[in-house]
């Protein structure tokens, strides 16, 4: 899941000043999930907005609308018939939602009310964990599921370092050492001889080396 | 004497406080007007942020929650829950600039617990000290 905060109500209001008529538009997908950018975090940033103009007396229209995903354009073209009505979107999509409205209404202002942060897991209610850094060359099997560049501080493929006290990173005791967890789970798979290997430094060119990545499967195109 | 204060409280209420049935909320519907919105709710966890929001922005010059005793609550943590809660909808309104008091929480006492009349009547005196919400002020 892509995982996102809100950005202060400060940037925000300052980025949509110019703007009469404003939608914000939010996602139920990820930014639900981690309830930066679902129905009711929209709900809220709407109002909180509208009482902020209506104390500036400010003449601004502010509605809201949600889709189910804003980064897909089968959802996106719901607001071919409304967008016409706007100056301006507050997305609460992550960073690939600003962009695919963005594309999709090239005429119409799309402004980012979200840092878009990680891939992650929601770990606990109201806590999400990054475990992904998405290098498009997924090594978790050597590492018994568990990502050394993700969780191990030092993002060693060749560890432990040795540092860490009671199973906790010695640069943040408050993380688990990612490799305590790696050699844990190997040992009840019976597979500690995966780590008999030397894994050479990683080949970041699958991540962003020539550039925006792109997936192409024409099994699923038209 | 409250409506000629001119203060409209948006109050939500567990349904679990003492004295809080049907009939005690008409009752007090009847005695405060138009300056007392009820809303009961089966468990103070049920609040979010945007319960209150929604209730400042169009009719409340403050919103506030009235919650079971702590450890008392039937759903084990909802008025923890509210709590925090009224905590997000105080910062937001801090952002927006306005004064965080217009939202609130009244926890209840297992020792002493009062009723929802009587809590509600504590609420009000408490925000009549704030005036007119800035957000209809300016209307």
């Amino acid at each position: 899941m892509i995982t996102a905060e809100q950005k202060p109500i400060d940037e925000i209001r300052e980025m949509i000043g110019p703007f009469k008529r404003i939608l914000v538009l939010g996602c139920a997908s990820c930014v639900a999930e981690c309830a930066a950018g679902g129905e009711k975090e929209t709900a809220m940033l709407g109002s909180a907005l509208r009482m902020a103009a209506k104390m500036e007396k400010k003449e601004v229209v502010i509605e809201e609308k949600t889709l189910d995903r804003q980064c897909v354009n089968e959802f996106i073209v719901l607001l071919d018939d409304t967008i016409d009505q706007y100056d301006a979107v507050l997305s609460l999509g992550c960073g690939a939602g600003v962009q695919a409205v963005a594309d999709m209404f090239p005429e119409t202002p799309v402004i980012p009310a979200l840092n878009t942060e990680f891939l992650g897991e929601t770990k606990a209610q109201g806590l999400w964990m990054e475990n992904c850094l998405g290098c498009g060359d997924c090594m978790l099997y050597y590492f018994g599921g568990v990502c050394p560049l993700a969780r191990c501080s030092k993002q060693l493929f060749n560890g432990p370092c040795g540092g860490s006290v009671d199973g906790r990173c010695e640069i943040n005791p408050e993380m688990d050492c990612a490799w305590q967890l790696i050699i844990d789970r190997l040992s009840r798979f019976n597979a500690l001889d995966r780590l008999e290997d030397i894994y050479p430094p990683k080949d970041w060119s699958r991540k962003q080396g020539s550039g925006p990545r792109k997936i192409v499967r024409e099994d699923q195109q038209r | 004497m409250y409506r000629e204060q001119q203060i409209t409280l948006g109050l939500f209420y567990c349904q679990n406080v003492p004295e809080s049935r049907e009939e005690n909320r008409q009752a007090l519907e009847e005695e405060f007007g138009k300056s007392l919105r009820l809303f009961p709710i089966p468990c103070s966890g049920r609040l979010e942020p945007v319960h209150l929001l929604k209730a400042l922005e169009r009719f409340a010059d403050a919103a506030f929650i009235i919650t079971c005793p702590v450890g008392a609550c039937r759903y084990f943590e909802g008025n923890h829950r509210a709590k925090k809660r009224v905590e997000r909808t105080r910062k937001i309104l801090s952002d927006i600039g306005m004064e965080p008091e217009r939202v609130g929480i009244a926890i209840g006492s297992k020792e002493a617990p009062k009723t929802l009349a009587q809590q509600a009547r504590e609420i009000f005196r408490e925000i009549s000290l704030l005036g007119p919400s800035p957000v209809f002020g300016q209307e």
